[in-house]
């Protein structure tokens, strides 16, 4: 199979990832790269953007001296200009039983695929590195961030080639990946974050105090938080071999006030965290989806950038 | 509680509908693969509270539901008076009701008595209750069953208005136990409309025992006692007492005893009397004193032509009317004959001394002293009293006197000095014996009624110096004693026969015998009296107390009183007024039972039905409520709430934000 198939097959039409690439995937904080990039370095370089002028010093590079400043204020000054590099994209994603749910055809794993191979075909038509990491009770799959041209080709054949089934170790995951990703990463985690809050909170403060740029894409479909069953129904486990028969007219209240509560817990820790979090259901159009992340990752008007 | 459409009620398994389509939705499960089982198990962690309490809420609602349109359809009837839980009807239903005088007892604001209020209430409960196939009626009045096409018949029927007879219950019960063994009814229903008056029940009557133990052999009656027990305290009643017509020297008048009695014993205050002699009328005030009053000896001129006639007293309406108006009749009172049959001269001089004298003004007393053999010359037609002191006669003279006596008149009979087997009135003489020391005294006399009773100011005879020396006990098959001798043995007793009495005095008043010569006071007071009820018989006129025994009687009467309502023929002997037969007046009045408030206790009541399955309902004749009604309506409202609630306790969560990506 071609790898233009290939896309066809998992991805959006070709037009659908033509708009997407041409808004491009950008960081919300300075990423470290190895190479030239779209994408703002905490350290100076040879941008157009003018980031300052310092004073200089003996071993300064004489031909980067502002020789007007020179003139004005008989001082010598250098002019400094951002840096631009490239990210390491690392897309974590669950690839527990649960996500093995379905609504109206579409299963969850079939939506985290799309997702994390559109964001990796995004990343790496601009350029930056794109790794991949399957988390099932540990990770199984880990792709290394890189940016060569064949490397797409064996993140989206890894995704193609992912399993669903077993329990979710997402939290161990995360730990883990805060601590093996060396330099700072667009994280993006795929999940249906089944979890307690509490744990995920200590996932997210992890990896955003190794200085990652964390986004979640929430896989939730409303006929889990809305629960419309009226008879007895028997529901399977998706992570294991357990079920429970039960009237939805006796639990869907309780149930719904479960998940209300886990919801708001839930949005509190993503804003605690900083942790760029979108809910998406199965029923949503995925190119919207991702039409809104990458808009509401442009860069903000000057005077909003952080370190 | 009970029910038009009882079927109706085997469907009443139905109100487990609810829970078997919950079993059978439980079987019919489907399996769904599921990924929020967190929530899932948390929820069912939560649902054992409140969300189960509410569930089985819902489920408890919906079983009403049902229950409530079930029994709705099956029209019950309820009652709190009522009692119980009766699932179909009866075989048969009977109706025994107190006619009685004290049952026109009314409630003023309505003017409705008890009796019809009883009537109108249970021909609604009947017409709207099962009655089964029959529906008799059983009254006071005629103490006959009859049936009755329907309940409505019942508040219409001839048989069922006001009487001035009064009611004997334990008769009518009697009768109605005759009337279910004779027609072997199954379930009955056993309705009793009453007011509980205490004369009418006789609850110390030893037929009651029968009748319970009857009643209890009879499986599937069931007892309904309809009780309008509630005495109007404001009530007065009339009565006369006595009345004579007297002919002065140059005037004719009628001398009247009349005694008011109130039910409530601490009246006191005047009330209005009012006499009504041959269309005249008369108002006389009388004080109230301790709940009585009473005129003694109230004098009304007659005119000298008018030898009989009748009249009325009445006083003013109050809630018992069959009480405020009294019918009495009068005549002139005739020559009281009294013939003496003795063949012993000295007998028969001192028994005449005693009957000559008269002990009333106006009065003419006539005696005559007859041979026993020529006793067959007397002319019984005039007389009023027979004495006789002699061997029993042979017939035919023995039932002339038999005839004589049965007529309403008297006999006194004391023993023959000879000693022989005859019989009269079933009765014979004994030996002759002689009494010595303290068997010669009375030891015991009736000092309340007949002969030997005490005077009108209340002193007893001058009995305790009496003597008997020599005495023959008279053996009377069925007699009332009326003075014993030591050890019991019998001086005086009484026979009846027909209307009239018979009396046997076991000596003789002569010396040697008696001391009844000496002591001649009580022998005149005995003889006065004896001649005073014979002369009863004579009398062109009688007081008689309602009842449905007078119909004979009075069947070829000639109604008088009530001059605007003459009763229809079979009514006479049950309404109170004055008929005419031939020359004798009737005057019929209530009984005097009727007049005493009196009513069965709560203890005799209970005993009385011991061991019966019986229910009490009170009610009073101001009580506009119905004895039963429908609550079919009520039951749909119950229906409507609980369907209402139902959905309420059904409603989803309030509206949830459907699930969408987005930024938190």
């Amino acid at each position: 199979m071609s790898k233009g198939d290939e896309l066809r097959r998992r991805f959006p039409e070709d037009k659908v990832l033509a708009r997407l690439s041409a808004l491009g995937l950008v960081a919300r904080y300075p990423m470290l790269g190895n190479v030239a990039g779209k994408h703002r370095s905490p350290v100076r370089g040879s941008s157009l953007e003018f980031a300052q002028y310092r004073e200089y010093v003996p071993g300064d590079d004489p031909r980067r001296m502002d020789w007007r400043m020179w003139g004005r204020s008989d001082r010598f000054y250098i002019k400094e200009f951002e840096a631009d590099t490239n990210l390491r994209l690392c897309l974590i994603v669950d690839t527990s039983g649960s996500l093995a749910y379905e609504a109206n055809g579409i299963s969850k794993a079939e939506v985290m695929k799309k997702l994390a191979a559109t964001l990796a075909y995004v990343a790496s038509r601009q350029g930056d590195a794109v790794g991949l990491f399957g988390v099932g009770e540990r990770f199984h799959t880990q792709i290394r961030p890189r940016r060569n041209a064949t490397h797409l080709r064996v993140v989206l054949n890894a995704l193609d080639a992912l399993e669903i089934g077993g329990k979710t170790g997402l939290d161990s995951a995360l730990h883990e990946a805060a601590e093996s990703t060396r330099q700072r990463a667009l994280v993006v985690v795929i999940s249906d974050l089944f979890l307690e809050p509490e744990v995920l909170n200590r996932c997210f403060r992890h990896l955003r105090y190794r200085r990652h740029d964390v986004c979640v894409f929430h896989l939730l479909d409303r006929s889990e938080v809305a629960f419309e069953f009226h008879r007895p129904t028997r529901f399977r486990d998706l992570e294991g071999d357990g079920a429970i028969l039960t009237d939805p007219g006796l639990v869907a209240r309780p149930y719904r006030k479960a998940m209300d509560d886990w919801l708001g817990e839930l949005g509190k820790v993503m804003r605690d965290s900083a942790v760029d979090y979108r809910r998406v259901s199965l029923h949503e159009n995925i190119e919207d989806v991702l039409l809104r992340f990458l808009l509401g990752r442009k860069p903000k008007p000057k005077g909003d950038r952080q370190r | 509680m009970s029910f038009l459409q009882p079927w109706m009620l085997f469907a009443l398994p139905l109100v487990a509908l609810p829970i078997v389509i919950h079993l059978i939705n439980r079987q019919r499960y489907r399996t769904v693969p599921w990924a929020a089982m967190m929530f899932l198990l948390k929820a069912q962690r939560l649902e054992r509270g409140m969300a189960r309490l509410r569930y089985w809420l819902i489920m408890l609602l919906r079983m009403v539901a049902v229950a409530a349109m079930l029994f709705a359809a099956s029209r019950p009837l309820v009652s709190e008076r009522l009692g119980g839980f009766q699932l179909g009807g009866p075989e048969m239903t009977l109706v025994v009701l107190d006619r009685s005088a004290s049952m026109e007892a009314k409630e003023l604001q309505t003017d409705r008595s008890k009796r019809s209020v009883a009537l109108e209430k249970l021909a609604d409960l009947l017409s709207r209750r099962q009655h089964g196939k029959r529906l008799a009626l059983l009254d006071s009045g005629t103490g006959a069953v009859r049936q009755l096409d329907n309940p409505a018949q019942l508040a219409e029927s001839f048989y069922t208005r006001a009487t001035a007879a009064g009611a004997d219950l334990p008769g009518l019960l009697e009768r109605a136990l005759s009337y279910l063994q004779a027609n072997e009814a199954g379930r009955v229903d056993l309705w009793i409309c009453s007011d509980l008056s205490a004369s009418d029940w006789d609850a110390a009557s030893g037929r009651w025992t029968a009748i319970r133990e009857s009643l209890a052999e009879l499986k599937g009656v069931q007892l309904y006692l309809l009780s309008y027990g509630e005495r109007p305290q404001d009530n007065l009643s009339i009565r006369v007492e006595n009345v004579r017509r007297r002919q002065g020297v140059d005037t004719s008048e009628l001398v009247l005893d009349v005694t008011v009695r109130a039910w409530d014993r601490q009246r006191s205050g005047s009330v209005s009397v009012t006499f009504e002699i041959n269309q005249v009328r008369s108002l006389v005030e009388l004080e109230l004193a301790s709940g009585a009053a009473s005129l003694t000896g109230h004098r009304i001129p007659v005119g000298d032509q008018v030898l009989s006639g009748w009249g009325s007293v009445e006083i003013p309406p109050d809630s018992q009317p069959a009480d405020n108006r009294y019918y009495f009749a009068f005549a002139e009172p005739p020559v009281r004959q009294a013939a003496i049959v003795t063949d012993d001269s000295k007998v028969g001089d001192t028994i005449r001394l005693g009957l000559e004298i008269p002990s009333e003004i106006g009065v003419q007393h006539a005696v005559e002293v007859v041979p026993a053999s020529r006793a067959g010359a007397i002319d019984w037609e005039e007389l009023a009293l027979l004495v006789w002191q002699a061997s029993f006669p042979a017939e035919p003279l023995a039932g002339q006197i038999r005839d004589f006596v049965d007529s309403g008149r008297a006999a006194l009979i004391f023993p023959p000095e000879r000693v022989d087997d005859a019989s009269l009135f079933d009765a014979r003489w004994s030996d002759w014996q002689a009494l010595t020391g303290e068997e010669q005294r009375l030891t015991w006399w009736r000092g309340d009624t007949d002969l030997l009773a005490r005077t009108a100011a209340g002193d007893p005879l001058p009995l305790q110096q009496l003597r008997i020396f020599r005495h023959r006990q008279p053996q009377v098959g069925s007699a009332i004693p009326l003075a014993w001798l030591e050890g019991e043995r019998p001086l005086l007793v009484r026979s009846a026969s027909g209307r009239g009495h018979v009396y046997f005095w076991g000596t003789l008043p002569m010396s040697g015998y008696s001391t009844l010569e000496q002591d001649a006071v009580a022998f005149y007071v005995m003889l006065q009296r004896a001649l005073t009820r014979g002369s009863k018989g004579l009398l062109e006129v009688e007081q008689l107390d309602a009842g449905f025994e007078l119909q004979e009687r009075l069947a070829t009467a000639a109604p008088v009183a009530p001059v605007q309502a003459a009763p229809l023929v079979s009514e006479r002997g049950l309404l109170a007024g004055v008929y005419r037969r031939e020359n004798r007046w009737l005057a019929i009045n209530r009984s005097p039972a009727e007049d005493d408030p009196a009513i069965v206790s709560e203890p005799d009541l209970e005993r009385l039905f011991q061991g019966l399955s019986w229910v009490r309902i009170d009610d009073q004749v101001a009580d506009q409520s119905l004895l039963a009604s429908e609550i079919w309506r009520l039951l749909l409202v119950l229906l409507a709430v609980a369907l209402v609630l139902e959905a309420f306790m059904c409603l989803p969560d309030r509206a949830r934000r459907p699930a969408s990506s987005g930024e938190v």
